[in-house]
This record gives C-alpha cells, structure tokens and sequence, in this order.
C-alpha cells in the first residue's frame, strides 16, 4: 500500500555544493532501498526565512515528492534527524494520488 | 435615517470556495498571508468570511508554513526585526 508523500526540507545555507547533493542522494537511497519511489526532487534554493533559525537568516529548501509505504516515513525522519546541516523539514501525505497509487496493484491482485 | 437602512456592507465570501483552483497550501506563503494580520496572528472567519471547511484547513496550512520559517510566529523574532545574517 503505497501513499504520496511530500517531503519539506530547510537545509542550511553554509552546505557546500556537493555536501547538500551527498544528503540528497543519501535520502532518496533510503527511500528506494525500503520501496518507496521518487517522482519529483524541487529544489527551491536560497531563501530568506520568515525567522531566524539556528541564527541564520537565509535556508536552502528542498522538496521531495515520492511514492511510499507508512513505514517509510518514519525511518526517513529517523535518518533525517541525524544528519547534520538539516534545519528543519515538515512531511505531508498528498491527498491527490493516494487513490491512483494503490489502485493498479488491487487490480492485479 | 433613512439612508442608513439602505446601506448593506458588500457581502463577504469564501475565497477558496469561489476559486477552486487557489491552492490552499503550506508552500504558498503568499496566499496565506492575506489570512493572518501583520503581527502574524491568523485572522478569524467571521472578518475573513472563509468558511468553516476551509478555515480549519487554512488554520492547519499556516501552521505548516510557521513551522518551516515560511511564516513567522510573532513579529518580535521575525528577520525583519532581528539582523540580517548570511
């Protein structure tokens, strides 16, 4: 039972380049190891924030869209709590596709 | 006081009900902010007109926004006020 998911995250402005893509490919690894599936990676870039967050003013953000099973999200949170250099991210089920997603595997069953 | 009768304040109306492609989203700052005043707080329905439906989940996307730095909580900690980094 797959459900759409989407996948906010403040990422701080001080990350090189190549560090913010290690994140990235780091999560949309753990994401297609547990059986979710990518279907849009929207890279916001530098924004001034509304507040300061861990005194600084600007955040890089980064949304992830993907297609997953429950329990993937709370590993996904779990490993984005331990990487460094993620500020804050929010994840949200998509009403839209819920029903698209889940309906073609019934059918072959 | 016959003039003050006739005068009917223009009718008020839900945005998301007469527009049902205005995407009442989280990510979009821009709409949300028409819903809260300048101190941040989140305007009630019976001046905005929202209805209820779509007042709680407008409720539920400023909060979302708040969260992520998109929105700020209260003014006193917003960037505006604090200095710049960065």
């Amino acid at each position: 039972m797959l459900n759409n998911y989407e996948t906010l995250l403040l990422l701080s402005p001080e990350l090189a380049e190549e560090n913010r893509k290690e994140i990235l490919t780091n999560l949309t690894g753990i994401i297609e190891r547990d059986g979710g599936k990518i279907t849009l990676v929207d890279d916001w870039g530098i924004k001034i924030l509304a507040y300061p967050v861990r005194k600084l003013t600007r955040g890089h953000y980064v949304r992830l869209e993907y297609l997953a099973p429950g329990a993937l999200v709370a590993e996904l949170e779990r490993n984005v709590r331990i990487t460094d250099g993620i500020f804050k991210f929010v994840t949200v089920r998509l009403a839209d596709a819920v029903a698209a997603a889940p309906a073609p595997a019934a059918e072959e069953a | 006081m016959a003039f003050r009768k006739k005068f009917t304040p223009k009718r008020k109306f839900c945005r998301f009900c007469a527009d049902k492609n205005l995407p009442l989203d989280y990510k979009r700052a821009d709409i949300l902010r028409d819903y809260i005043t300048e101190r941040g707080k989140i305007i009630a329905r019976r001046i905005t007109g929202t209805c209820a439906k779509h007042q709680r989940s407008l409720t539920t996307e400023i909060k979302r926004a708040r969260q992520m730095a998109l929105l700020f909580y209260t003014t006193v900690h917003s960037t505006d006020v604090k200095k710049k980094t960065v």
